[in-house]
């Protein structure tokens, strides 16, 4: 368990046993009941990993979720105590606080009635509660960098490696213990949990405002105008008027309601209007980054989301000690989130190419120096990274317990062609690696048609268990979890140079 | 490269299967990172290592020597290879470690067909 979760339970006096995970709802609050209040929270997760998100909270924080029909979001209810807990959750992207929710909104007639609704909805929301939340939370999220300007959907790869270099040089400079807000890099892990040092947090980022370029004072500093803008989602066929104009006209109200300044890009509240369907969602986002950039400082053409490698790691429900291997693995976004998360499982990264293997073990190596800059004393990290061929791994025979991959969709890694011979060969030397019985792989991948055959002709040491559909960039993925049967491996003869899998 | 690591290698070149183990490892370049010592993690990797003719009776019981346990956990995790060499015992063939990393690409002929 990381210092934050172990600080957190202490604070909540919460005790975590496996085998209460089954219990459903039973919000174990703090002793004293001063603030205790409670809010739902909705958090985007990678779409097809829902139910891995629910479980992760059920787990985390004794909470159940309601997965909602409009994929990719769940939504659980928390004591306002927990909000720092909720920013160290693995497997979500994006969190927000629910003013409300209409589970089925009648839409009038026409586009003026239905916009003219929303004008007059802002002002009948009960924000007091959730504007409390998100006063709170400003303490605990990761702080977009100003100079950046970016938003969630621009490229990462230029803009993370410069800043990925600057950041490590400023923190190393500055002397932090743990509240290194203004970094891009250090994560969750510099989220304190104490309510202590929200004061000293306060002050720090402050300080770090004042060296961060220009622009616009946070809220903390002066009573000053909240500046806000609204992001509106809208799915479903019969709306007759568009996102754009939700957003416009919802978004004039709150500011005549609120007295709040409009900055599209600057904005100190963002409010978000969910509408899918008959289902509407008001929110207040609580991150202005999504958190699944963690972990990665240099990135790849084909970077996986560390939230998609955790709910893949999870799906394999890794046990103490198990050896779980990547071998192909590219930036090393699963093996690293696996050495984070399952720090007492050991994890081993590999791929072919020099220039993946590289930015593999430079990502380590910025985690490294994370935890140093972190003040902690021990610095090793349980993940090695190997150069080597996936189709002839130098592994033992069986050694392997858990393999997690994903593989070259044909996209922009490979050709479709390729994976023909590329995808029968990697499961075939993924089986011999992996532990009879006990063994077990999620692979990911786009390729399905090809991943179904290479998969039929293997039943005798693979079994599929599992499928989850996911939506990757676009692309329709999926995870297939299988389980390895407990068919011994049988060495072809030494003679015999074929390992052919048909 | 850690040790624990290495344990886990074998040499994939052509015909030689089991004997590939363990490679030759030859070190260079050698740096100690601490790690926090877990006493459970160490005990129960044990048993999924390939520790060659190891007499039974001696070893029972390990699980509660933390001197033991210690020690493997020092070699196992801490110690790791930065510069070096790893070479195949049956077939010679060698290969690089190079910032931690080892490359163990063979050539085509090396590989099984």
């Amino acid at each position: 368990m990381s210092d934050i979760q172990e600080a957190t339970n202490q604070l909540l006096d919460v005790n975590l046993h496996e085998n209460q995970r089954s219990i459903q709802m039973t919000e174990s609050g703090p002793g004293s009941e001063s603030e205790h209040l409670q809010v739902t929270i909705g958090a985007t997760v990678p779409t097809g990993f829902e139910q891995t998100a629910a479980d992760e909270v059920r787990e985390k924080l004794r909470s159940s979720c309601k997965i909602s029909k409009d994929r990719g979001k769940i939504y659980f209810d928390i004591s306002v105590e927990s909000l720092a807990q909720v920013h160290c959750l693995r497997s979500v992207d994006n969190l927000f606080v629910v003013v409300q929710e209409f589970k089925d909104y009648q839409f009038k007639e026409t586009k003026e009635e239905v916009l003219k609704d929303f004008e007059e909805l802002a002002g009948k929301l009960s924000w007091s509660d959730p504007l409390k939340v998100w006063k709170i939370n400003t303490n605990f999220k990761k702080k977009k960098t100003k100079h950046k300007k970016i938003n969630q959907n621009s490229s990462k790869e230029k803009i993370d490696n410069g800043q990925g270099d600057k950041r490590d040089e400023k923190d190393v400079k500055k002397e932090f213990t743990n509240n290194a807000l203004d970094s891009h890099i250090l994560d969750y892990y510099e989220k304190p949990a104490i309510k202590e040092e929200i004061s000293t947090l306060v002050g720090d980022d402050l300080a770090s405002c004042k060296d961060e370029t220009d622009e616009s004072s946070k809220e903390e500093t002066s009573p000053e105008v909240l500046k806000f803008r609204v992001t509106c989602n809208r799915a479903g066929e019969k709306h007759c008027f568009s996102s754009n104009e939700a957003a416009r006209d919802f978004g004039g109200a709150v500011q005549d309601y609120f007295k709040w300044k409009a900055d599209m890009t600057n904005f100190d509240v963002e409010v978000l209007l969910n509408i899918h369907n008959n289902e509407i969602i008001v929110g207040i986002a609580l991150t202005e980054e999504s958190l699944h950039r963690r972990n990665i400082t240099h990135f790849g053409p084909t970077t996986l989301r560390s939230t998609l490698a955790y709910g893949m790691l999870r799906l394999c429900a890794p046990q103490p000690t198990d050896i779980i291997v990547d071998p192909m693995c590219g930036t090393g976004a699963i093996p690293i989130e696996g050495a984070t998360e399952w720090a007492n499982c050991f994890h081993i990264a590999g791929d072919n190419n020099p220039l993946a293997v590289n930015r593999a073990a430079n990502n380590i190596s910025s985690l490294l120096t994370k935890s140093q800059t972190k003040g902690k004393l021990s610095c090793g990290l349980p993940i090695d990274a190997i150069q080597w061929d996936i189709c002839n791994l130098p592994l033992r025979t069986g050694s392997v317990d858990i393999i997690v991959t994903d593989m070259p969709f044909g996209k922009r890694m490979g050709s479709k062609k390729r994976n023909w011979n590329l995808y029968p060969a990697c499961l075939w030397e993924m089986s011999r690696v992996c532990r009879p019985r006990t063994g077990r792989a999620a692979l990911l991948t786009q390729d399905k048609k090809c991943f179904t055959k290479a998969l039929s002709g293997m039943g005798h040491v693979w079994q599929k268990v599992h499928t989850v559909w996911v939506n990757i960039g676009g692309l329709h993925a999926a995870v297939y979890l299988l389980k390895r049967t407990p068919q011994a491996f049988v060495h072809p003869s030494e003679q015999d140079g074929g390992r052919t899998p048909w | 490269m850690k040790l624990l690591t290495h344990n886990f290698l074998s040499s994939h070149v052509k015909g030689v299967g089991p004997r590939g183990f363990p490679l030759r490892l030859q070190a260079s370049e050698v740096r100690i990172m601490p790690v926090e010592f877990n006493p459970d993690f160490v005990a129960r990797m044990i048993p999924k290592l390939s520790l060659g003719e190891v007499p039974t009776e001696p070893i029972q019981g390990y699980e509660q020597n933390e001197d033991f346990l210690r020690t493997m956990h020092h070699i196992l995790l801490e110690v790791e290879v930065m510069e070096g060499t790893l070479q195949c015992p049956e077939s010679g063939r060698v290969f690089p470690i190079t910032r931690g990393i080892p490359n163990m690409l063979l050539s085509d002929e090396q590989t099984e067909a």
